[in-house]
């Protein structure tokens, strides 16, 4: 009897239940319902809430009419916080103007030398002011997470209200999840010493997201 | 990890006289109980969130054969490797032959308390693997010459920053800072290329989702992504009762976890992980290993502790806990601290073993009121204090007195006398003062305390004088 | 309202006046109150450390000995958490001693919630003057919800003011057993509460259980506080008699 027959079996033991095969149409339903269940009331806008919780969590958050004025606004926040103007960026992004905007980003995914690393993202959660990735050819991971300046550029009509809206999102556009999805909800951060938080433990020291639309 | 539990009470006395220990204990209350305490008042309506956890916990243990096999169906069908194990030395095994099989001379650990329950660090080291901790907590307390952690959630909660320091500036030879972000920096820079050069990564899982075939770790660090991102193996190692059902299960799971372990709304990382790499992706693990460890669960599903099954980890019951914020967490000895651990350690490694745990609580119920599944933790201390007397575990003095007691008790006449006679010696020790400042088998009582003195005469006798 | 009144073990050897002022106030209230003679116990202690033979023993005469009356109530959190909570668990393999276990608990009350909730009690003959400072016991609190009933009748006396300690939800130390077991841990906690509560500078610590009224006075006199009083606030709100 192999590790997997003898722990089933002693599960089944415990809930009183018979050999298989069992009845799986009870769980089969929970899963294929997947109900929502509890969330906290909805009193606020999407975007204002989303806005005032990544804030809240220490990320800085700008706003830009258009995808056009991004490199702009990605050049002011290097400068006036003294960064350096070269990074990586995702694929998708390649095509805006970072040179006219006086910034050198390089279309590949993050070294552990890259010191800026620029993302967009697949949705953001306003429940919790939550950047979601999802792992993909065209998304490494590795850039929101190496590099010790981390900027997101995120479409406010992606911004969903609650989690459960992102998992409606995945399913409804892609079948089912990829091989990883990411909750990103500010720079990285520890308490472990005195319980003092403390920002930039191994992901990034700080997160900017420059909301366009 | 080497069992300490039957040394409680000397651990307990010596970490009550550490001063350096109970400053950093002291910061428990300040922090995390406020901490949480904040969050639970900004939710609004926690108490509702509890019981909603409580009935997804519940769900899926009681379906959980059905469950664990939908979520190995799925997880196989995404290209994962599900592995089961019955013991901790078979888990072991499994993650050693995985690392031996794909030539693995490197380790990248994110935080997994399964794996400290297992001991996989001494399993790996003895195969010549090297496992290295990554979150800084685990860090600290590897290079400490593997010092256990004393907390599931804050590993190095008994250590001040000073103590951070020296430990740096003697393992690392930088110079000495006590700045806690200074310290951090430090540790990034030297577990930055660890990260980029470990052949397989290990984490724990907080839940398993059924449904999408996933594991699910809650992370504020980075390392955890880091370790399930950059190397090429990933192994994910937990205990088979994490299995949750769907996503939206685990969406109201994740609004109870990190406010109740640190007071956050969400913790600053939640990685699903489904499946290894694709082809055509650039990061990933090549091959993703998901280990499902048994090691005395289904012993717990079978018999009166079930409860103690929905636990997600979060230690606010560590948090709460009188006891454990006055002796801290290495007075338990194992694995497991504070109330969860007077019923996890118990019953996983046995109540011989474990003798002083299920007592070493006052029953407050401090615990139960801030588990965010509920689980009645004290009725649960309970009932193993009630196996421990069915098993003659209890010291021969305590059963006797009880037995005097309860013999007693039951017969008013012979009670109404024993109490006159005590109550007059008791007045009589207590003298002009009516304070008894020794007394014979209380010396746990009068060692702190003195005993107030009663009036002299029982409640019994004076009414039936007053009746006259 | 014919009410039997629930002595507790430790009033009853340690603290009669504690009793007597739960009698006195339940009479002016308007009750008739009677003692059943042959209580003793109310199982407690052994139900704790897993001697679950004799707290059903012991259980069973209480069931016996307060049956036939309107209410039944202990100056004590701990002896009414034990029968309105623990009672029915303990009979859950016996229907017909679980339906009149559940009977009782349902007519059982800790004397502050009965002063209030019941009885509704306008005014208290007690006449305390000085600043108080409220422990909240744990039993009470989180299995009987004892928290706003004692605070409301301490404001009814108008020479007392109340002075709330931090923490005072944290438990004392007591836990029965555990402070002759765990002698230094119960110490130490012990020791915080007082702390807590003489940072107030209440002329006394008043709470609604013995148990933890001997540990808190215990650890109090060892300090060397001879001056702040400990007292139950049955004898707050009863005042002195004889």
């Amino acid at each position: 009897m192999s590790a997997r027959e003898n722990i089933l079996g002693r599960v089944r033991n415990a809930l009183n239940r018979k050999a298989s095969p069992a009845d799986t149409a009870h769980i089969d339903a929970h899963i294929a319902a997947h109900p929502v269940g509890m969330q906290p009331p909805r009193d606020w806008e999407p975007e204002l809430r989303f806005r005032a919780r990544a804030e809240a969590l220490a990320s800085t958050v700008e706003k830009v009419s258009s995808l056009q004025a991004v490199p702009d606004a990605v050049a002011r926040y290097l400068v006036v916080n003294k960064l350096p103007t070269s990074g990586v960026c995702w694929p998708g992004l390649r095509h805006l103007d970072w040179i006219g905007a006086g910034l050198g980003m390089e279309d590949r995914p993050a070294r552990g030398a890259d010191l800026v690393g620029i993302t967009g993202c697949y949705c953001a959660v306003a429940e919790t002011g939550t950047l979601v990735f999802l792992s993909g050819p065209d998304t490494p991971a590795a850039t929101s997470l190496l590099p010790e300046t981390h900027i997101a550029i995120v479409d406010t009509a992606r911004i969903v209200p609650f989690m459960e809206d992102a998992w409606a999102l995945v399913r409804a556009e892609r079948g089912r999840p990829p091989r990883a999805v990411n909750f990103v909800s500010g720079p990285s951060r520890t308490a472990d010493i005195e319980q003092t938080v403390t920002m930039g433990a191994h992901g990034p020291y700080r997160v900017h997201i420059i909301l366009v639309g | 990890m080497h069992i300490r539990s039957n040394e409680f009470k000397a651990r307990a006395a010596a970490n009550l006289g550490d001063a350096k220990l109970q400053k950093g204990l002291g910061l428990i209350k300040v922090k995390a109980v406020v901490n949480r305490a904040n969050a639970v008042a900004e939710f609004g309506d926690f108490e509702t969130l509890r019981e909603a956890g409580k009935q997804i916990r519940n769900r899926a243990l009681a379906d959980l054969d059905l469950y664990l096999e939908r979520f190995e169906r799925e997880a196989v069908a995404r290209g994962a490797v599900v592995h089961w194990a019955e013991n901790a030395a078979e888990a072991c095994r499994i993650v050693v032959n995985i690392a031996r099989e794909n030539g693995v001379k490197t380790v990248a650990k994110s935080k997994s308390m399964v794996s400290e329950e297992i001991g996989l660090n001494e399993a790996l080291i003895e195969a010549g693997i090297e496992p290295i901790e990554t979150d800084l907590g685990e860090y600290i307390l590897q290079i400490n010459d593997a010092e256990p952690p004393s907390h599931i959630v804050m590993p190095v909660i008994h250590k001040t920053a000073e103590d951070v320091a020296d430990l740096f500036h003697e393992k690392h030879g930088t110079p000495r800072k006590t700045d806690p972000a200074a310290l951090t920096r430090e540790a990034r820079e030297i577990l930055r290329p660890k990260f980029l050069s470990a052949d397989m990564g290990v984490s724990g899982a907080n839940f398993l989702i059924a449904e999408t075939g996933s594991t699910l770790i809650v992370t504020n660090e980075g390392n955890g992504r880091l370790c399930t991102t950059l190397p090429r193996l990933h192994v994910a190692i937990t205990g088979i009762e994490k299995v949750v059902p769907t996503l939206e299960d685990v969406s109201t799971l994740l609004r109870l976890l990190p406010r109740s372990a640190t007071g956050q709304a969400i913790t600053n990382y939640v990685s699903l992980h489904t499946g290894p790499k694709h082809i055509d992706e650039s990061d990933g693990p090549q091959q993703f290993h998901i280990v499902l460890v048994d090691n005395g669960r289904t012993k717990l599903l079978a018999g009166e502790m079930r409860e103690m099954l929905r636990c997600i980890r979060c230690g606010a019951c560590m948090n709460h806990c009188p006891v454990y914020q006055a002796v801290g967490g290495h007075a338990w000895g194992w694995v497991y601290p504070g109330p969860m651990g007077n019923i996890l350690t118990p019953s996983y490694v046995g109540l011989e073993k474990t003798v002083p745990l299920p007592n070493a609580t006052t029953l407050c119920n401090q615990c139960g009121s801030v588990c965010p599944v509920k689980i009645p933790l004290p009725d649960l201390m309970r009932k193993l204090r009630e196996e421990q007397m069915a098993r003659g575990l209890k010291s021969w003095p305590e059963r006797l007195g009880l037995a005097l007691w309860g013999w007693a008790a039951q017969r008013p006449a012979l009670y109404a006398l024993g109490t006159r006679i005590a109550a007059r010696v008791m007045k009589g020790l207590g003298g002009a003062e009516k304070l008894i400042h020794r007394l014979p088998l209380a010396a746990g009582w009068t060692d702190g305390r003195d005993f107030p003195a009663p009036a002299g005469k029982t409640f019994r006798e004076l009414y039936r004088e007053k009746r006259k | 309202m014919r009410v039997a009144l629930f002595v507790t073990c430790l009033a009853d050897l340690m603290r009669p006046s504690v009793a007597f002022a739960a009698l006195r106030l339940l009479e002016h209230g308007g009750c008739t109150v009677e003692v059943p003679q042959t209580q003793t116990c109310c199982g407690q202690p052994a139900y704790n450390s897993g001697d679950r033979a004799t707290a059903i023993a012991l259980a069973r005469k209480v069931l016996d000995e307060f049956e036939g009356f309107d209410y039944v109530v202990a100056p004590s959190g701990s002896c009414g958490g034990m029968v309105r909570a623990h009672y029915p668990e303990l009979f859950r393999d016996d229907p017909a001693l679980l339906a009149r276990s559940e009977g009782l608990a349902a007519r059982t009350y800790e004397l502050t919630d009965f002063l209030v909730n019941v009885l509704r009690l306008d005014s208290v003959p007690g006449n305390f003057s000085g600043t108080v400072t409220y422990h909240d016991s744990c039993s009470g609190l989180r299995e009987l919800n004892i928290k706003a009933q004692p605070r409301a009748l301490l404001a009814k006396l108008p020479g007392v003011k109340l002075a709330e300690m931090k923490e005072a939800e944290t438990c004392c130390g007591f836990g029965g057993t555990f402070s002759l077991k765990f002698g230094a841990v119960s110490t130490q906690l012990a020791d915080n509460k007082c702390g807590n509560a003489c940072a107030t500078e209440a002329d006394a610590i008043v709470g609604g259980d013995l148990g933890c009224l001997l540990n808190i006075e215990g650890r109090l006199r060892r300090r060397g506080d001879r001056k702040t009083q400990v007292l139950h606030i049955a004898e707050v709100l009863a005042g002195q008699s004889d």
